[in-house]
């Protein structure tokens, strides 16, 4: 009873979780992507190009570049517009703009083990295959954003290709960071020099960020009170999988996955991804058989 | 503030409409749909086969499939198990068992145009011209455009356990017979005497006299002008009739791709621009046999 008149309140005050009950305005943009995919580092990259005067940390990230998902209603409200939103929501239709970033789901599966060991959401000796078989199969708590191919497959078959949708790989984030951050730039709108690129690339480099994360970490929604002897900023690299995961676990999650992570252009290593004239032709198949 | 605090306590009661909200069980079974596809339709079938010694009609649909657009937080939650809940959402990753419902785009603006005529949201003579480029947009419902919702769903579920797909179109060619591929969903005896049944006390006429005597106890017609019908021609095909050229081209540049997917033919494929449709066609076939 007094809980339920705490959320009564909190509720009225504008207290509760935005979430996917924030109310989303039409000049927002959202930078969208599955946990574990790049989304702190891009979002560190348009606030420093976005806001290039002043230094991006993580004590005034959440004004910059708000969670939605971490913060409560009434904050976001009172966030000015045009806002520029951190989300991980699989699709959303009330999101008028969005930038996505996908990641290889094998680095995903490492990354992602290694931040719920951070959060002690599994146990510290979780084999690595038991924790991938619950992130394919979508029954950890990581499911609540979808599964991997979920989240990434409901936003390029409800947006891709329109205006309005930008994709990035944070692999080729890595690759060349200069070319992808132009991308974002005009995505948004922004003239930005090749010097202030660099700039901003500069000020949110990994070394930065880990630099940032042992300073201010206890001042940041998303690490405060968590285990500081694993970091938030992981390896900011692409292809740890290739030594980190074992063979059974790779293989589930190209059997579930495969055709999305092709079409993504992440080469499969223990089967082919059909062709999308096999495919078609199957469907054919199937459609004449009436099933 | 005033008007939170109000929303709060009946939401902190449970008397609120949870919408997307709901809070989802693992033996849910939802019959998804965009909205006028059929829905109504599908849910008085399958009400009638899974309850056959209660007759569907308006004043009982949505207790025995309930409608949590229209129902509230506590009456959902008391409700006997497995649910079979009626649901327009675009894709949701906590539905594990849908009968996803899908009808020709071209058609379901046509009947959505009627539907707000008959909500008082539309005057009469309000051009369908006008009204298709904002449903190509998505603005007239909360549950995202036409293709947003179907290629959501279909992207992530279609061939995988858990989902059933039907068309709208071959409902009315043989309803018997997709009810047969419902009845195998839910892991009912397909038995056929059962089905007729059901098909019978589904049938539109049978709908249309319900609707005349039960239209206000009903949610989703209540308060709205009864001169125009809820349920409707109940046929495929009128927007060849009913949709202007350009209103069609507009549709079909929008969604072709999925169109096709579905069987739908095109009127003007060589206008379609498709937006990556490649990335979406191997998207729906999920897993490779």
């Amino acid at each position: 009873m007094i809980y339920g008149i705490k959320q009564v309140l909190n509720y009225a005050l504008g207290r509760d979780i935005a979430g996917r009950t924030l109310a989303v305005r039409p000049d927002d943009t959202f930078i969208v992507s599955y946990p574990r995919s790049g989304n702190t580092w891009t979002r560190f990259l348009i606030a420093n190009l976005l806001f290039a005067g002043q230094p991006v940390s993580f004590a005034n990230i959440e004004l910059l570049i708000p969670d939605a998902e971490a913060q409560s209603s009434r904050y976001m409200k009172r966030i000015r517009g045009p806002r520029v939103i951190k989300s991980h929501q699989y699709f959303d239709h009330r999101y008028p703009k969005v930038l996505y970033v996908t990641r290889d789901p094998r680095d995903v599966a490492v990354s992602y083990y290694n931040f719920s060991r951070k959060y002690r959401h599994i146990a510290d000796d979780c084999p690595l295959e038991q924790y991938v078989h619950g992130f394919v199969t979508g029954t950890l708590l990581s499911s609540g954003w979808g599964t991997w191919a979920e989240n990434v497959g409901t936003w390029m078959a409800a947006r891709n290709g329109r205006p309005t949708f930008l994709l990035l790989r944070y692999e080729d984030l890595i690759a060349d960071t200069q070319t992808e951050l132009a991308k974002v730039a005009r995505f948004f709108g922004v003239d930005a020099t090749p010097g202030e690129l660099s700039r901003a690339i500069e000020n949110s480099s990994a070394d930065h960020l880990r630099e940032l994360e042992k300073k201010e970490g206890e001042a940041w929604v998303t690490t405060k009170n968590k285990r500081s002897d694993i970091p938030f900023i992981g390896s900011a690299a692409a292809g740890k999988w290739k030594s980190v995961l074992p063979g059974a676990a790779i293989e589930e999650i190209e059997s579930a996955w495969g055709n999305t992570m092709a079409q993504l252009g992440y080469e499969l290593v223990t089967r082919k991804a059909e062709s999308v004239e096999t495919q078609l032709a199957a469907m054919a198949v199937l459609r004449e058989r009436g099933e | 503030m005033i008007q939170r605090l109000i929303h709060g306590t009946r939401r902190a009661l449970g008397l609120h409409h949870p919408g997307r909200n709901l809070e989802v069980w693992p033996d849910d079974v939802f019959i998804l749909s965009f909205p006028k596809s059929g829905n109504t339709w599908t849910r008085f079938l399958i009400a009638n086969l899974m309850y056959p010694d209660t007759p569907a009609d308006f004043s009982n649909i949505n207790r025995l499939t309930p409608d949590p657009e229209a129902s509230s937080k506590r009456e959902l939650a008391r409700m006997p198990r497995p649910r079979i809940i009626k649901s327009h959402q675009y894709f949701d990753p906590r539905y594990k068992r849908v009968i996803y419902v899908v009808r020709d785009p071209r058609d379901v603006a046509l009947s959505q145009f009627h539907f707000y005529r008959k909500r008082g949201l539309l005057e009469d003579g309000y051009p369908p011209e006008r009204f298709v480029p904002r449903f190509v947009a998505g603005e007239t419902t909360p549950y995202g455009s036409w293709g947003e919702n179907v290629a959501g769903w279909l992207a992530t579920r279609q061939n995988r356990p858990g989902f059933l797909l039907l068309r709208y179109e071959d409902m009315l060619e043989d309803a018997a017979r997709e009810l047969n591929k419902v009845a195998s969903f839910l892991e009912i005896p397909p038995d056929a005497e059962r089905i007729a049944n059901a098909v019978r006390r589904s049938a539109a006429d049978e709908m249309r006299k319900l609707e005349k005597s039960q239209a206000r106890l009903w949610s989703s017609t209540k308060g709205t002008r009864q001169d125009v019908p809820f349920v409707r021609a109940a046929k495929s095909g009128g927007w060849r009739t009913g949709l202007p050229e350009a209103a069609v081209a507009q549709l079909e540049a929008a969604w072709g791709h999925l169109m096709k997917h579905l069987g739908y033919e095109l009127l003007f494929p060589a206008r379609t621009t498709n937006f990556d449709s490649q990335f979406v066609e191997t998207m729906l076939n999920g897993l490779s046999r």
